[in-house]
């Protein structure tokens, strides 16, 4: 018989009613994990109009999904999400079909209400309207003023340069929308997978005290909800129970923004954080010293650019602004900064453009002889060009200015650096505005995701002063609303021959790349891309 | 007493007015907050409406004009940025960054007085040198690179502590202990010199030679003789309780006033900076009024000469 004394007995029945809960909590339990990041919103909103950032689209898709998704795992390829599946009625339209059982955050099931609401101009567009490619979009004082208590100025201006030409979106059944352009567009199914496409309930938006209740908690159909948001400290997430991919693998996600980057590093290995973003390859050696963890990451859609103001006095002669394309050795940028984890890209373009994209493209190559040449021709004496820099915006954003200030001063070019605290400074008429940084991401697989958004007729360089040309217009209107993919691809050449070469808008550095410190035993695969995916097909059991 | 008050609070308002006003000429003459909001690439016209919506459209002394008139009724205005009321968003901040400023600047203060007074007493010793050298390291290191030390002893290695964040009163520890160092070593000097000052005075001799104890002499007469220097310094302290942490929080992921300043001057979010301005102008103004009040309770010579 076993004797068990009473001390005994009791210390043994504590232990044991201390253990049960917790041991049955371990046995249901999902992780939760927290990530530490540079900045977690640039607006202090999580509604996908107002926050059109690199950062907001890492967050973004953790509670707010699109018809068509993006195959994270793979090369961003366009794949049903809350669509499951769509098809061309004609180079106006596109019909899609709706995912049946998708429950909102707040309950409610998905139908073609909700579509339709999301780009509807309670929503979106205000009083705007479709005005076609060549015009410029009349976002008009009175428009904006008039909707201005729901509407914040900038979602219906936001919402047109996304859907510049966008009439409405069509109720053909409870689980059908058809989605009708004024104009021809072959990449509506590019835009419809766009940030800012992103699909929300519309009973949670119509209840919504104001507009800013619900950009702070948005109700979408994501694996995790909104449980808080603290702007500028953290954002937290929950799972979404009655997700329609399945059981999220994260009970709880947590975003908190950590601004030093070596603290996100010291955060990861003090094991405060899971993953620390946004680092540096000279971090790497920190990261991996621990052999608990390692770094993920990689190359992603986005190139980092310098855009030329052309119309700078030193600047407007081409041959100058050729001169310092020529000028910059691109690979040595990639090999010493970025310690070779990046590439040179092939001009402003992606692969994942398809048969859009041109693979025997090369950018300006690196020829400090010719660069002098084209000086001497344009007969350029010294005159200062002033760089707006702002502090590491883009990853090693200071040190590749510095680097190429000095690459051009080597060629005889007069570069100055001005530091900046902010994008209206960056782009401030005032002044000389000679040239500053810029990075161009495509959020869908065409040219037209960034080459007219920038040198079109509507591009923000056209509109800001900073470039213009006919030839390059008349393209853009080729690429925005031809369907013969033969003449989209030869414009898109010529485009690509005259603002990379002819006439350039801007210079080509590198493929931006996004790094991320973790412990080996999180199972998680990063995206080749600014988003992180935490659904659970990225989460192996 | 009276007149002493109110000259003091119209040179306080009037202080606050100055801040107040250069403040809004640097804010709106530097940069456009509608380009920071709405993006480099939003249309002219949606700029044109934004300037509209937010009175930007209006004449500077017109804009000033109207901003002090809301502000002596209490309205600090609403965020460009996200539509809150700047006042709310500032009040919430300031209660986060209290929660390290007051126990630095009590442990600053208790070690540094401390310091300096064992420092004076032992003066040319060795603890006097050992005591200064701490010091002057204190006052010498930057706190964030103290602060980052710290993180990589207490939290990379011994992973005792978080290196960041404020989930838990464990995350104080570090930052408190980062603004306290540097506190206490500017105190303990200021202490020190003043102490010797003191000490070397005729009435300290006078007291020790008519048998007062020694303990007796420094507590009862060379403290508050010493105090009034290091009551200026603590006074610059608690005025700038409210900005003075912006790297230090910055350094520990602190959510403070100081990061909403940052945030808040880079992306010219105009109300919630002038708020933080006049809060903390404000603080800087009572706090050196009370200094000037602890003056005359300390020296009664300064209140004889206030009448």
């Amino acid at each position: 018989m076993l004797l068990l004394p009473r001390r005994g007995f009791l210390a043994m029945s504590g232990a044991a009613a201390l253990a049960a809960p917790r041991l049955s909590f371990a046995q249901s339990a999902r992780p939760s994990l927290t990530v530490a990041v540079q900045k977690i919103a640039t607006s202090n909103t999580l509604d996908p109009l107002t926050e059109q950032s690199n950062v907001g689209t890492r967050i973004m898709n953790s509670y707010l999904e699109c018809l068509i998704g993006q195959n994270y795992q793979d090369k961003l390829q366009p794949v049903p999400r809350l669509a499951t599946g769509w098809r061309r009625i004609d180079d106006r339209t596109v019909e899609l079909e709706l995912r049946r059982g998708v429950k909102f955050h707040n309950g409610d099931e998905m139908t073609a209400a909700d579509v339709a609401f999301s780009f509807s101009a309670a929503r979106m567009f205000g009083d705007t309207t479709p005005e076609g490619w060549d015009r410029t979009i009349a976002v008009s004082e009175e428009r904006i003023t008039q909707r201005s208590k729901e509407l914040p100025p900038q979602v219906p201006a936001v919402s047109r340069r996304l859907w510049p030409s966008l009439l409405q979106v069509e109720i053909v059944g409870d689980y059908t929308v058809r989605f009708v352009n004024a104009t021809p567009d072959v990449t509506m199914e590019g835009r419809i997978m766009a940030l800012g496409s992103q699909i929300i309930s519309r009973r949670a938006f119509e209840e919504a005290p104001s507009w800013l209740d619900f950009a702070r908690s948005p109700v979408g159909t994501g694996p995790y909800k909104v449980a808080s948001f603290t702007p500028d400290t953290e954002l937290v997430l929950v799972a979404h129970e009655e997700y329609f991919g399945g059981r999220p693998p994260l009970e709880e996600l947590r975003f908190v923004q950590v601004p030093e980057a070596s603290q996100r590093v010291n955060g990861v290995r003090a094991g405060q954080y899971d993953m620390a973003c946004d680092l540096t390859p000279d971090q790497f050696d920190t990261v991996t010293a621990d052999p608990r963890l390692e770094i993920a990451g990689g190359i992603i859609n986005n190139i980092r650019v310098t855009n030329f103001d052309k119309h700078d006095t030193a600047l407007a002669d081409p041959r100058v602004r050729q001169a310092m394309l020529h000028a910059v050795d691109r690979q040595l940028i990639v090999d010493q900064l970025w310690m070779g984890q990046t590439v040179v890209p092939k001009g402003d373009q992606f692969e994942w453009y398809g048969d859009m994209y041109l693979s025997d493209w090369a950018a300006p190559a690196y020829d400090p002889q010719k660069s002098k040449e084209l000086l001497a021709a344009a007969g350029y004496k010294g005159e200062p060009i002033p760089y707006r820099l702002l502090n590491d915006y883009y990853t090693l954003q200071v040190n590749t200015a510095q680097v190429m200030v000095e690459m051009w001063n080597q060629a005889g070019l007069n570069v100055e650096i001005e530091m900046k605290e902010n994008w209206a400074q960056i782009w401030d008429p005032e002044g000389t505005r000679g040239i500053h940084d810029w990075s161009s991401g495509g959020s869908f697989p065409d040219p037209v995701a960034t080459q007219p958004n920038q040198w079109g007729p509507q591009g923000q360089a056209v509109q800001t002063g900073e470039y213009g040309n006919d030839e390059v217009n008349r393209l853009c209107g080729v690429l925005q609303t031809s369907t013969d993919r033969a003449a989209r691809r030869q414009a898109f050449r010529r485009m690509l021959e005259i603002v990379e070469y002819e006439d350039p808008a801007y210079g080509v550095i590198n493929q931006n790349a996004t790094f991320t410190a973790k412990a080996k035993s999180l199972a998680w695969k990063a995206a080749p891309s600014f988003a992180m995916d935490f659904r659970p097909a990225n989460w192996p059991a | 007493m009276t007149a002493f008050l109110l000259r003091r609070v119209l040179r306080a308002l009037l202080t606050i007015l100055i801040v107040v006003a250069a403040a809004f000429v640097a804010l709106r003459t530097t940069s456009d907050p509608a380009i920071v909001v709405l993006g480099p690439d939003a249309p002219p016209e949606a700029i044109a409406a934004f300037h509209e919506a937010w009175g930007l459209d209006r004449p500077l002394w017109v804009q000033f004009g109207s901003y002090m008139r809301d502000l002596v009724h209490g309205n600090f205005g609403k965020s460009m940025l996200d539509g809150q009321d700047a006042l709310e968003k500032v009040l919430d901040r300031v209660a986060v960054t209290l929660q390290i400023m007051v126990p630095a600047l009590v442990l600053g203060i208790m070690a540094g007085v401390g310091a300096g007074t064992v420092a004076a007493l032992n003066r040319g010793r060795p603890l006097d040198r050992l005591m200064m050298l701490g010091a002057v390291s204190g006052f010498a290191v930057p706190g964030f690179v103290l602060g980052l030390v710290l993180v990589l002893v207490f939290a990379v290695t011994l992973q005792w502590l978080p290196s960041g964040g404020n989930d838990s009163w464990k995350g104080t520890l570090l930052p408190v202990l980062t603004l306290a160092t540097g506190w206490a070593a500017i105190l303990a000097r200021f202490t020190r010199s003043a102490m010797i000052e003191v000490l070397d005075q005729p009435y300290i001799r006078t007291g020790s030679a008519k048998g007062l104890i020694w303990r007796e002499v420094v507590i009862r007469h060379a403290m508050p003789n010493a105090a009034i220097p290091v009551v200026t310094m603590i006074g610059f302290m608690v005025g700038g309780l409210l900005a003075g942490a912006v790297v230090t929080e910055s350094v520990f992921s602190w959510p403070g006033l100081g990061q909403l300043i940052v945030t808040s001057v880079s992306s010219r979010d105009v109300a919630v900076v002038q708020c933080v301005l006049v809060l903390v102008a404000a603080t800087m103004v009572m706090s050196n009024m009370i200094v000037d009040l602890l003056y005359g309770w300390l020296d009664p010579r300064m209140r004889e000469g206030g009448r």
